[in-house]
């Protein structure tokens, strides 16, 4: 049973609810946790890069291997050389964290730059961008950084720029095809007319007004990929190296343990991984969700 | 007096505006009625729900609500179906002050009532035909194809070669050029009226006995336009088809109906035989009537006046009707005796002459 | 846009020989306007398909360039050694530079690479001194093998899954069953690996592992079937496809013609289909090839099988430029395979497609 109820009041003011009350409530869970997740890394990324954590990450004890959750003041458990979980967890965070910053800076700034030039230009720009997504797309992406990394060096920030790199694509398409859904409205012609030059006209009111909540939908979901990278790279072998921790290489560490029965070392970055990216994701999700249904009604 | 084909009582069908937390009272408590062989026009503004009072009749209401309450009887192949049966096992409503201000609905539930309900009578007693006929035909498919699906399924003819040769037949008696080649083309090669032409056969091919129609000139460049009214004309006379033809043309209308039903805000404001309703000056009638003949750019009213008159005001919110009549606001013939009850109180529909009803206080006691 | 009369093609076609011969003599002429609806509309789909093909050799002439750039701006100067590696072996390698004496400019250099890639010629491997084209075509057939199954076990999962909430609409059921799906593909793929491995091979013995050889053919399948699992469920691909199926579903489903075939008491499914769930499919898939390729390096390496993943991550870790190139190579030709066979079946679905000027692309 679906249930629609009319508030009180005939003839009421017909102005349109505030964000939060016309939202679905998963919509707006989504949102929440996805905010949370991202506080919880920022806060983290703080505090590894002081150093204010509970355990040293390095320190290695003999007498606690493998310990569980909860061992000794050790509130996520130690590994297999008995360094205590959470710590090294907290710290990996800086292996992607700027680095993933980067990555979005790059796809952002290039994606909208080129999507803006191919909407508002149209005709050849519009056939050369469209060329450049197409042959930027071409490229499995942990194929390509294997080559860069055969070619130059296994640097992280090498990495990310071509992740920065062949996420532009996404975001050209974005904001090349909002532009020439806008174009159809009156709009742009009127801010024409009124002599509004062209610049003004696409940074001011196509970029920020309408672009702006998109590109930051784009953003989360880009940290969430570059998170992914990262921890992938560094579970090849590429990425940081030990004993430097990261959520890659602690699981790859953590492997051979694995088959004897201690999940921990493994899981632990694991879960890590899965519910950082998983809060990335549902924070852009949501937050597209309760877009559409605003620009719907 | 034989039993209408079709019979619309109190239908109401309701919409929900998530972002401002209230219904779209699309149709308020609509009747009507079709006797068999009878063309009924339905005028009306957008918005008046007109569009969304055919699609509650065929169940093709998507968004919800929906239909919430109401009862129309459809009486066909001799068999009387309640096209809104049970629908107040799924439905719960609550009012105040006379307004409904909360439903619940069990909209899967009745979603599987509607489609068995409907399963029997959708395309092949009842046909509909929209506005944008080029949207309308599926564009993977031929013409002639979905034409002969329709005839397939509801017509005796089952094997390949015949449904075709019904299909051709259909397509030279809507005088579309060429038929067996318009058979094989794909809908994106035919013109806008063209398109309407084939909607039509494929809708008559199945031999209804009811056709809605829904702004079925709408669209369509203007000499196409009258083609098409000619078109339906011709074909009136030829099968005597029952029609529901809604409209905002009334050229089309006083063309084409022998009953006309003037819609605003979601109710039935004025119903009666064609000449009457549309007749500029005699009979008794609903200012909106009026108003909305009176605003035709004909010569005649030009001639008048000088000028076009506009009806003041616009298209009642749905979501925020107003007390009294729904015309009130906009009505330029109130007078002091009637101007209280105007505001407070909604007219019922009244016979004013025989056949003619109007829901006004200027008729009613 | 009337076009009533249409003339006689038989002549024109009976000139170019394409089925005139078929369609001479003795045909009534309304059957034979219909033939010619037909015939003119072959002749510009084989132009888009042709369109097609030259846009795809010009992306894969792109992707070299981009390719060549890399290697050609890396320290130590690792394209001559890839030259090199593309000479014939009886000459004397080490002395090709020297003996040449004039220094070669990057545009002979780059001509002159493109050139031997084009015959088959990628060079010899730095570690293994073999050449690489066949290595990669030995170990790209595993590859092919995995991504492939992989798409099926996708599709497999993620269509029901659109299906049900998009004709379903908002159903209880529908929220939990996304939100599992977006669950699974946050998994980091490599660790989804070692879980499965410990409960279906260690703990449960269903299926066995590959050993460091090669398996052997007849009971490839068994030993593959996890690692396709595996790139097909936990690579994130599952959640995306859902995605766009849906919305596809839902946006064809709301269309006009679909009301038509409901107010027909037509069934809807046969309508949708199309342009609802074969074209999306084909193409999000052809999309996510990149997507999967990045996937099986991982998955490669988990599992250990010998694809082309797995000597990709070989190569990288040995600086084996030729072998590295030579996969890039091949796996961006796959992609754009993909892309061009996605492209044939919407021409082919679409009567509209081939009259149509093809989109910027930025439908997706």
């Amino acid at each position: 049973m679906t249930r629609y109820s009319q508030l009180a009041g005939e003839g009421r003011d017909a102005s349109d609810l505030p964000v939060w009350r016309s939202a679905h409530t998963l919509d707006l869970a989504y949102v929440g946790y996805g905010l949370l997740i991202v506080a919880l890394v920022l806060v983290s990324y703080v505090l590894g890069v002081f150093h204010w954590l509970p355990h040293d990450p390095e320190q290695i004890r003999f007498d606690l291997l493998n310990a569980p959750p909860g061992s000794a003041g050790h509130l996520l458990g130690t590994d297999f050389l008995g360094r205590d979980i959470l710590s090294r967890l907290i710290v990996a965070i800086q292996a992607y964290f700027l680095p993933g910053l980067v990555a979005i800076v790059i796809s952002l700034v290039a994606g909208t730059t080129l999507g803006a030039l191919a909407g508002h230009r149209g005709g050849e720009v519009e056939v050369l961008v469209t060329y450049f997504n197409n042959l930027v797309d071409s490229f499995p992406r942990l194929v390509l950084i294997l080559l860069v990394i055969a070619a130059f060096k296994a640097d992280i920030y090498y990495i990310m720029i071509i992740v920065g790199v062949t996420g532009v694509p996404v975001v050209a398409s974005l904001v090349a095809g909002k532009i020439a859904f806008l174009r159809q409205k009156h709009f742009i012609e009127a801010a024409h007319v009124l002599g509004l030059p062209s610049h003004v006209i696409v940074l001011k009111h196509i970029l920020w007004y309408h672009c702006g909540p998109l590109l930051v939908i784009r953003a989360t979901i880009g940290m969430g990929e570059a998170i992914l990278i990262e921890t992938s790279l560094s579970y090849l072998g590429f990425g940081v190296q030990e004993p430097m921790p990261s959520w890659g290489n602690m699981v790859q560490a953590g492997a051979n343990y694995f088959f004897q029965g201690k999940f921990w070392p493994s899981t632990a970055p694991a879960l890590a991984i899965l519910l950082t990216i998983l809060g990335f994701h549902l924070l852009g999700d949501g937050l597209n969700s309760i877009l559409e249904d605003r620009g719907g009604k | 007096m034989t039993a209408p084909l079709l019979e619309i009582e109190n239908l109401r069908t309701y919409f929900y505006s998530r972002s401002k937390q209230a219904f779209i009272r699309a149709v308020d408590g609509v009747t009507l009625s079709i006797a068999r062989g009878e063309t009924l026009g339905v005028v009306g503004e957008s918005g008046s729900g007109k569009s969304v009072t055919a699609l509650s009749i065929t169940g093709l209401v998507s968004a919800g609500p929906g239909v919430i309450s109401g009862a129309i009887v459809f009486r066909a192949d001799g068999v009387e179906h309640n096209l809104l049966q049970d629908l107040e096992q799924y439905v719960r409503l609550k009012e105040r002050d006379g307004r409904i201000v909360e439903a619940s609905k069990d909209e899967p539930g009745w979603r599987k009532a509607v489609e068995r309900l409907m399963a029997p009578v959708r395309g092949k007693e009842i046909a509909m035909i929209f506005q944008s006929p080029k949207s309308a035909l599926n564009p993977f498919a031929r013409v002639g194809d979905q034409i002969t699906e329709a005839i397939r399924l509801h017509t005796r003819a089952k094997g390949p070669g015949e449904a075709k040769e019904r299909a051709l037949h259909w397509l030279e008696r809507v005088k579309i050029d060429s038929p067996r080649l318009r058979f094989e083309n794909h809908p994106y090669g035919l013109s806008g009226g063209m398109c309407q032409r084939a909607v039509i056969a494929m809708a008559l091919a199945s031999e209804p006995s009811l056709l809605i129609a829904d702004e079925p000139t709408t669209g369509l460049d203007a000499t196409i336009q009258s083609e098409i009214v000619g078109l339906l004309a011709e074909l009136k006379t030829e099968f005597g088809i029952a029609t529901l033809l809604i409209s905002h043309d009334i050229r089309a209308i006083s063309r084409l109906a022998d009953n006309v039903a003037v819609m605003y805000g979601g109710t039935v404001v004025e119903h009666g035989p064609a000449p009457d309703v549309l007749a500029s000056r005699f009979a008794p009638k609903h200012p909106y009537t009026t108003a909305l003949l009176a605003s035709i750019p004909s010569v005649q009213n030009v001639r008048d006046k000088g000028y076009l008159t506009v009806v003041e005001g616009e298209v009642p919110d749905a979501v925020d009707l107003p007390r009294g009549c729904r015309f009130y606001a906009r009505c330029n013939r109130v007078t002091d005796d009637v101007r209280d009850k105007c505001a407070q109180h909604e007219p019922e529909l009244q016979e004013v002459m025989p056949g003619h009803h109007v829901r006004c206080w200027l008729y009613t006691e | 846009m009337s076009g009533s009369s249409r003339p006689p093609i038989r002549s024109k076609h009976a000139a170019r020989g394409v089925a005139g011969a078929v369609r001479t003599s003795g045909i009534a002429p309304p059957v034979l306007a219909a033939d010619a609806v037909k015939l003119s509309a072959l002749r510009p789909v084989t132009l888009v398909l042709s369109r097609e093909l030259a846009l795809t050799a010009l992306l894969l002439l792109g992707v070299s360039f981009v390719v060549f750039v890399i290697l050609f701006l890396a320290p130590g100067d690792p394209f001559s050694v890839l030259l090199e590696g593309q000479m014939p072996s009886h000459e004397a390698r080490a002395g090709v530079r020297d003996a040449l004496g004039v220094p070669k400019t990057w545009y002979v250099q780059y001509v002159s690479w493109l050139g031997n890639l084009l015959r088959g010629n990628f060079g010899t491997s730095i570690r293994t001194g073999l050449p690489v084209f066949g290595e990669i075509v030995r170990v790209g057939l595993s590859t092919l093998y995995l991504t492939l199954g992989s798409m099926l076990v996708t599709l497999l999962i993620a269509v029901p899954i659109a299906l049900h909430s998009s004709v379903r609409g908002a159903t209880p059921l529908n929220r939990p069953f996304t939100l599992l799906a977006y669950l699974v593909s946050a998994l980091p793929v490599f660790w989804l690996g070692y879980v499965a491995i410990y409960l279906f091979s260690h703990k449960l013995g269903v299926f066995p592992l590959v050993s460091a050889a090669s398996p052997s053919a007849d009971r490839a399948w068994l030993y593959s079937l996890l690692p396709i699992c595996v790139l097909g469920i936990g690579n994130g691909t599952v959640s995306e496809v859902v995605r766009y199926l849906r919305e596809e579903l839902s946006r064809v489903m709301a269309e006009d013609y679909i009301r038509t075939a409901r107010a027909k008491g037509a069934s809807v499914w046969r309508h949708a289909f199309k342009e609802g769930l074969l074209i999306p499919m084909t193409e999000i898939i052809a999309s996510k090839i990149p997507f999967i390729l990045g996937g099986a390096v991982i998955v490669e390496q988990v599992f250990n099988w010998p694809g082309m993943g797995r000597m990709a991550w070989q190569a990288a870790q040995d600086r084996d430029f030729p072998a590295i190139m030579g996969i890039v190579m091949i796996a961006a030709t796959l992609v754009r395979l993909g892309s061009l066979l996605q492209r044939v079946v919407y021409v082919a679905v679409n009567p509209r497609a081939s009259k149509q000027r093809r989109g910027a692309g930025w439908a997706e």
